[in-house]
């Protein structure tokens, strides 16, 4: 069975349109990277899976339910979890308090009591290595580890479907190693499958991605596996304008 | 139990200190009552502003339609032979119609966000003193006067007992309550709810949090406090409810200033709050009368721009990981 499945998906903004007639599939278990450059449509796509704005045309189906018109909060219970590009912590609330909101109003079930959404946030909190800062207040935390609790707290809701929106954006190359191998292993231990949005970074994605998805201006450009489609020369003229391809360089930042 | 019993015995002591010194120092009794009103008036205003954020200019309106729901109970039911059930009528009144009008502004008001909000109910308690007034309903601007029905009831000695005293003891029992509910709500998935639609609406509902839901159930929660306040702190009290009296927009603003000033969404922080503020203003009233009111603007200024987070919120902050942090939330 499909996990998500977008079927010609639009989104306009007054006559701005961000996203044009998407189609995408994804199974359990897929590693599938998002890439394209800024003002591509890619955080807009990620805003319409996760339910914060409601697509103009298209369907969207999450394991044969519809649920184009589906509200956010109800989505979540479904599976959909998802980090922010930039993170969004509940600042007065420790690092714990924040992961176990994601493991009470997650797909865990309405049942979960307070008392086990703690202790299975301090799994998640342990896993991505914030243990020693569990009860900090979230605002304290530095750049880098307010994007693990972003996992963490996306990671706390026992999702099906994980989007990660830049996370390894503006880390330097150990910590984003560290990460990605880390989305890795979770991904496999729990099966879920896992969206990675990129604009940079492209070396995480080629380590990351199965399969990868181009967008520019809105519209799905090229899918295919990810070696593939980076070697191609439509996609470096996308980010460089020549025809040098990213599969060379290594690197969109070039 | 010990997480719900630890936090709340600074507040309880508290309570039992006022109470003592109310009942055992003689001229006391007032000064104290009056302080007691601000700390509970806050305590209600803080299970919606402080767990949520929203600001409701309207809240006054749950006091007076409580104080309107006990009136309408004795001008209604006196000849009915209730005895004393009378005020439990009453304040099951009071209960409902706070209730109903938290429902009807709350489902239409509270699916603006932050000053939409604000904005939108400070028409609700401003139209209800109007309408009262002018359809002339429920006594119109005459209001509802129940000195003579409390002594049907009660004969007077009782009477004078219930607006002189007992009516003071209930909003002790109010505060008392809400405390207790306050600290519940904080450990339950809705306390947790509420942090995080307070914190970033939007991330709260993405991660599977029904933002609607929880706003309504605080907003209900604090008007039905409010109403109860009300009923008994003006027309138990008062024994009388005029609408310019009960619908005044002074009581929103002060209650917003006692939450601020405590903390909001501390559990200890309205009881602060009110504690200061009714002090200040009991002693403003004597020392400087008529200007009492003056200082609300400057200490809201204050308050906003070196102590956001207010006495009790600055307090919990220092005492984060220490371990006196479990006596204070």
């Amino acid at each position: 069975m499909v996990l998500l499945k977008l079927e010609k998906v639009t989104k306009r903004f007054g006559g701005l349109v961000a996203v044009n007639e998407v189609s995408l599939e994804i199974k359990h278990g897929d590693s599938i990277g998002i890439v394209g450059p800024n003002g591509s449509g890619k955080t807009t796509l990620f805003n319409l899976i996760s339910g914060v704005y409601m697509p103009d045309e298209g369907r969207i189906f999450l394991e044969d339910q519809d649920i184009t018109e589906l509200p956010a909060f109800k989505r979540a219970p479904l599976g959909i979890a998802r980090s922010f590009q930039i993170p969004r912590p509940f600042r007065s609330a420790t690092v714990r308090e924040n992961v176990a909101v994601g493991a009470m109003f997650g797909a865990h079930g309405e049942k979960m009591s307070v008392d086990e959404a703690m202790s299975i946030a301090d799994h998640y909190i342990d896993l991505v290595g914030l243990g020693d800062k569990r009860l900090e207040l979230a605002d304290k935390l530095t750049a880098v580890e307010k994007k693990l609790l972003e996992l963490a707290r996306a990671l706390a809701m026992k999702p099906k479907l994980l989007l990660l929106d830049e996370v390894v954006a503006g880390m330097n190359p150990n910590d984003v190693d560290k990460i990605v191998s880390l989305i890795k292993k979770i991904k496999e231990e729990e099966k879920i499958a896992a969206v990675a949005m990129v604009e940079h970074v492209i070396p995480a994605v080629m380590k990351f991605a199965e399969r990868v998805m181009v967008m520019n201006e809105g519209k799905k450009m090229v899918e295919g596996a990810t070696m593939e489609v980076l070697k191609m020369k439509e996609v470096a003229e996308v980010y460089f304008g020549t025809s040098q391809t990213i599969g060379e360089s290594g690197d969109a930042r070039g | 139990m010990k997480k719900y019993i630890q936090p709340l015995l600074p507040v309880l002591t508290l309570y039992i200190v006022l109470l003592g010194a109310g009942l055992s120092i003689p001229g006391l009794w007032q000064p104290i009552a009056f302080i007691m009103f601000y700390v509970v008036l806050g305590q209600a205003l803080n299970m919606f502003l402080g767990m949520t954020g929203y600001v409701d200019f309207g809240y006054v309106a749950f006091l007076g339609l409580g104080a309107y729901g006990m009136a309408l109970a004795f001008s209604l039911f006196t000849d009915d032979g209730l005895g004393s059930g009378i005020i439990v009528v009453g304040f099951l009144m009071a209960v409902i119609f706070s209730i109903l009008l938290s429902m009807a502004v709350g489902a239409i008001a509270l699916r603006l966000r932050g000053a939409y909000f604000a904005i939108a109910t400070i028409g609700v308690s401003e139209g209800f003193k109007y309408l009262i007034e002018g359809a002339r309903l429920w006594g119109g601007s005459e209001g509802i006067i129940i000195s003579s029905q409390l002594r049907d009831s009660f004969g007077s000695e009782m009477a004078n007992y219930l607006s002189t005293f007992a009516s003071d003891i209930l909003i002790f029992a109010i505060g008392i309550l809400a405390a207790i509910l306050t600290v519940y709500t904080l450990h339950t998935r809705a306390g947790y709810a509420l942090m995080a639609l307070r914190e970033d609406e939007d991330a709260a509902k993405v991660m599977g949090v029904n933002v609607t839901k929880y706003k309504v159930m605080a907003f209900g929660m604090s008007a039905v406090f409010a109403g109860l306040i009300g009923a008994s702190a003006w027309t138990l009290k008062l024994t009388y409810v005029f609408p310019e009296d009960v619908f005044n927009i002074i009581y929103t603003v002060e209650a917003i200033v006692i939450v601020m000033l405590g903390g909001a969404g501390t559990l200890a922080g309205p009881v602060v709050g009110g504690l200061i503020y009714g002090i200040l203003r009991y002693y403003l009233a004597t020392v400087l009368p008529g200007f009492q009111l003056l200082v609300v603007a400057p200490l809201l200024v204050l308050i906003v721009t070196v102590f956001p987070d207010g006495v009790v919120g600055y307090i919990k902050r220092k005492l984060k990981g220490s371990r006196f942090s479990k006596y204070v939330i």
